[in-house]
């Protein structure tokens, strides 16, 4: 177990598995975007009110739900750098970073011109739309206090405090909607019978885009990793060899 | 300290005070106004004052919607099936704005009692369903929340 | 299957009910963020490789200039033997 929690941790090992693993993600990523992107403009039906703009749910919601998990995966990365200095984990934290901000940038967007069809407005200062925006702030914080910072273990360190200070921020994200009247909707619950509010023809393609998402987020941060491992790898034998064979 | 030393001290004592500004302010706001509107109920009760902008919540009345023939003039009323408040409103409405919708309103009570909406935004619910979905629930009297809502006895 | 669409032609299709603006904007930026997103780390790949390269070539050379210098460190060193 040790040695196989110390194998995971070394770039090396990371470096050449990931390459392995790449294609296995790719694909069912590929797949389940077509599929759910064709279900979603075509095939969903439109919604009783709001008609064909219920097709932007199916970027914004994966977009938003995975949004969530930054600050966790960061916070998890910063704890394991800080008790056991695995080089993995902060190459983690630190890629997580900016792909973070991107994510939730897109989610923000994508909310915002949702809202200008259904609400009327494109912003307002309610629970969750400010405490997502919180959270993009945050993210373009850990990423400026990482390049302020020249010594790589002290940024690292850094990080992995505010990171862990940030995930009180994804509590409030996630239950803003209930503690307090928000503009924002409440989530969905799903319903299995055809015949309820929620009904499978409007979430099924909806897991399939969370997945899809998901992979995709997998996919960027491993590519991004990769990158990472060979910048700071670049003096190790292997990565010489690395070069000069391609 | 060397030079470069402090230069990095102070960058790092900038983020982190200029986070942990926007951080405060923003909890600030939040707990200055952390509901995003007042339900009727609560103007009912006195806790707004005449002239104070503020924001009500509740559901557009079922048959209290008046709009003028010659301008974008309308009035209804906005309700928690408890208690109602007039709203007087002149500028275009969302697309889902129709009686039995829930919707945020933005403006004053004037010293007649009437809210002056200066922006009408509507709020959708989480129940996303087809066209037809709808209708069969309707049909077999086991609605969504609007419908649920709306069967409450009115005062 | 084909049944099931929603849309009865092209035109509607692209119109989604008199959203066309926003919804395909916000599919136009999923799909802009997505192809980015996967073409940025391997453009940025090439980059590290090719500095890499130019860097040990760099070392190769300061090698061959200098080849009784006692201060060349030993990464350098075994780099300039290997070829």
């Amino acid at each position: 177990m040790w040695l196989w929690f110390s194998k995971l941790g070394s770039p090396k090992w990371f470096y050449e598995l990931s390459g392995k693993w790449l294609p296995w993600l790719i694909g069912p990523m590929a797949l389940l975007l077509i599929v759910g992107i064709i279900w979603a403009l075509l095939f969903v039906p439109p919604d009783y009110q709001q008609g064909n703009t219920i097709r932007i749910m199916y970027i914004h919601v994966p977009f938003a739900s995975i949004s969530l998990a930054f600050f966790p995966l960061m916070a998890l990365a910063g704890t394991i750098t800080l008790v056991w200095r695995m080089k993995l984990a902060d190459i983690v934290a630190k890629t997580a970073a900016p792909l973070g901000a991107w994510f939730t940038a897109l989610a923000l967007a994508s909310g915002s011109i949702w809202g200008s069809d259904i609400w009327g407005t494109w912003w307002i200062w309610d629970g969750r739309l400010t405490s997502m925006l919180l959270q993009f702030f945050l993210l373009i914080g850990v990423i400026s206090l990482r390049s302020a910072l020249e010594d790589a273990e002290a940024a690292a360190k850094a990080c992995a405090v505010l990171s862990i200070v940030g995930c009180i921020n994804v509590i409030v994200i996630k239950y803003s909607v209930d503690w307090w009247n928000t503009l924002h909707q409440p989530s969905s619950p799903f319903s299995l019978s055809n015949e309820a509010p929620n009904p499978p023809e409007v979430w099924i393609p909806l897991v399939i885009m969370i997945f899809a998402v998901y992979l995709f987020f997998a996919v960027s941060l491993i590519l991004s990793m990769r990158n990472e491992i060979l910048v700071r790898e670049r003096r190790s034998e292997w990565v010489q060899q690395l070069v000069q064979a391609t | 300290m060397k030079s470069h030393r402090k230069e990095r001290l102070s960058i790092i004592v900038f983020i982190t005070t200029g986070l942990s500004l926007a951080i405060g302010l923003t909890l600030f706001a939040l707990s200055q106004n952390i509901d995003l509107f007042y339900t009727p109920t609560q103007v009912a009760q006195g806790e707004v004052e005449t002239g104070q902008r503020i924001r009500i919540g509740g559901m557009v009345k079922d048959g209290s919607l008046r709009s003028a023939n010659d301008s974008l003039r309308v009035q209804f009323a906005t309700t928690d099936y408890i208690n109602d408040v007039t709203i007087h409103y002149e500028g275009l409405l969302p697309d889902l704005f129709r009686e039995g919708q829930g919707i945020v309103v933005e403006g004053a009570i004037d010293e007649l009692g009437v809210f002056q909406a200066s922006r009408v935004l509507a709020k959708h619910d989480e129940n996303y369903m087809s066209q037809e979905v709808k209708a069969a629930l309707d049909a077999a009297g086991v609605s969504a929340e609007n419908h649920l809502l709306s069967s409450q006895p009115e005062t | 299957m084909f049944d099931l669409i929603q849309f009865s032609s092209v035109g509607e299709f692209l119109n989604m009910g008199g959203y066309a603006f926003n919804v395909w904007l916000v599919y136009a930026l999923f799909a802009m963020f997505f192809s980015v997103n996967l073409t940025y780390p391997l453009i940025r790949k090439r980059q590290i490789v090719l500095e890499q390269k130019r860097r040990l070539i760099l070392n190769k050379e300061i090698v061959s200039q200098n080849e009784d210098n006692n201060e060349v460190d030993n990464l350098t060193f075994r780099v300039g033997e290997g070829t």
